[in-house]
């Protein structure tokens, strides 16, 4: 029986979210991470989305956050110039990173040893997180502010989206542009998925695929509106797309159909991704909120119950061996 | 018309008068062994920890057993504000927050007993 979507609200956030992150699969669940214009990152249990914690210290709105693999430690960058490292179970600050300009994106090794940073200089860093006195390693080149850069090719590449419309592709070691793509605007997004080397990127009401390695186009797909981010499923049968109209679309990779659209956010949609395990798909909105999917509506998972009428709940609980229990349909 | 999917309850918000990050979580008490260090090892060296707890251990006993030599000893507290007085220690409250204090001379008078906020001395001295 088709069930109707309930996505979960979590509140908290007093302006818009721009950027979120789950961590990877931990043996206390896996976690999400929202980053506000509010300058209060938080941390959520990431299939519920009950709050665990704030991470107090910046000065101005936090444009981009991530959490490491193991959900051990957070990062984040932010407008007051600097990129914060944080210990993600106590909260505490760990490090500060200053900046020459406002800090856009930052993103993990996965051994979490280096921290890329990228934002409005222009200009890609690279710190080590034991080190952090070092300087840097800096690779340069975009002519725009920087929205996004991500390690990719097990940490040996470097994957940069900026204003300038461009996505380049560097080597870590040469800092070298190994690929460009170019395109007529400004990249909204960018989403990279190490299994399978795709890229996911979002222009306009555009959502593009491509070989991270390569940087081949493998598809593109148009949505109704403007969107501005984009996420593929951990198993590569669906993407979800949100933007401008406020609503979050979920298409099927192969066919490139549009399955289902949802309403629910009152405010553009900023960010989505897709838990690592798949089951939920989050999204951050202008509207200062984050809402949490079910990527298959009417499965048990999480905060979600699947409560059958009564008929049908004994006929499936006689069927299963269990004794029938009482339930009550909303409807 | 679908039926609507139902949920257990929603999701819980922050918590007004905290930052979070519950120390009496399982995950924190499992990950965060050490408070001092802003190490950022996610590897705990058993050894390391060890020592630690040695160290932690030892002062911990050192500052216990100055709260025993104190008790009916003229101390010297000094406080935030510039603040110097003189008092006979009684004894601590279970999470050092308070010092029950007797004949505490203050600059309006002798307080026959009162309570010492720990969070506002800076330091005290007594002769052994």
């Amino acid at each position: 029986m088709a069930m109707r979507q309930t996505p979960l609200t979590c509140s908290g956030h007093t302006r818009p979210v721009v950027d979120l992150a789950f961590s990877g699969i931990t043996p206390y669940g896996y976690f999400l991470i929202s980053a506000c214009k509010d300058g209060k990152p938080m941390l959520r249990q990431g299939d519920t989305g009950d709050w665990i914690g704030t991470f107090l210290g910046h000065k101005g709105a936090v444009w981009g956050a991530t959490l490491n693999k193991e959900a051990t430690k957070a990062a984040t960058a932010a407008a007051d110039f600097t990129a914060k490292v944080w210990d993600a179970v106590s909260g505490d600050e760990v490090l500060t990173l200053a900046h020459k300009h406002i800090v856009k994106s930052v993103n993990f090794t996965q051994d979490s040893s280096c921290l890329l940073t990228g934002g409005n200089d222009k200009t890609i860093r690279i710190y080590d997180i034991n080190k952090p006195e070092a300087e840097p390693q800096e690779i340069t080149g975009h002519t725009s502010a920087i929205k996004k850069a991500l390690w990719c090719n097990n940490d040996t590449q470097i994957l940069s989206a900026a204003d300038d419309k461009t996505v380049r592709l560097w080597d870590r070691t040469s800092t070298a542009v190994v690929k460009q793509l170019s395109f007529d605007m400004s990249v909204s997004s960018m989403e990279y998925i190490p299994d399978g080397e795709v890229l996911v990127i979002t222009y306009g009401k555009t959502i593009a695929f491509y070989n991270a390695l390569s940087l081949d186009l493998i598809k593109t797909v148009d949505a109704p509106a403007s969107i501005h981010s984009a996420s593929l499923h951990p198993d590569k049968d669906f993407f979800v797309a949100g933007g401008d109209d406020f609503k979050l679309y979920k298409y099927d990779y192969s066919t490139k159909e549009e399955l289902e659209s949802y309403k629910g956010h009152f405010g553009p949609v900023h960010c989505v991704r897709f838990s690592p395990d798949g089951e939920l798909y989050a999204s951050g909105s202008e509207d200062g909120t984050l809402r949490l999917w079910q990527t298959e509506v009417g499965k048990t998972y999480g905060l979600w119950k699947c409560v059958l009428p009564d008929f049908l709940s004994q006929l499936s609980c006689v069927l299963a061996g269990s004794p029938p229990v009482c339930h009550i349909a909303i409807g | 018309m679908r039926t609507p999917m139902s949920v257990l309850r929603l999701p819980r918000g922050p918590d007004p008068n905290s930052r979070g990050f519950d120390p009496n979580s399982p995950r924190f008490i499992a990950l965060c062994s050490t408070t001092i260090s802003s190490s950022t090892d996610t590897e705990t060296d058993s050894v390391q920890i060890g020592e630690e707890q040695c160290a932690r251990s030892m002062l911990r006993e050192s500052f216990l057993r100055t709260l025993i030599a104190m008790t009916n000893k003229q101390v010297q507290f000094y406080m935030y504000e510039r603040v110097k007085v003189n008092a006979v220690f009684g004894a601590s409250d279970i999470d050092v927050l308070n010092f029950q204090v007797s004949d505490l001379q203050t600059p309006i008078g002798v307080q026959k007993e009162a309570l010492l906020r720990c969070q506002d001395v800076i330091l005290y001295s007594f002769d052994l």
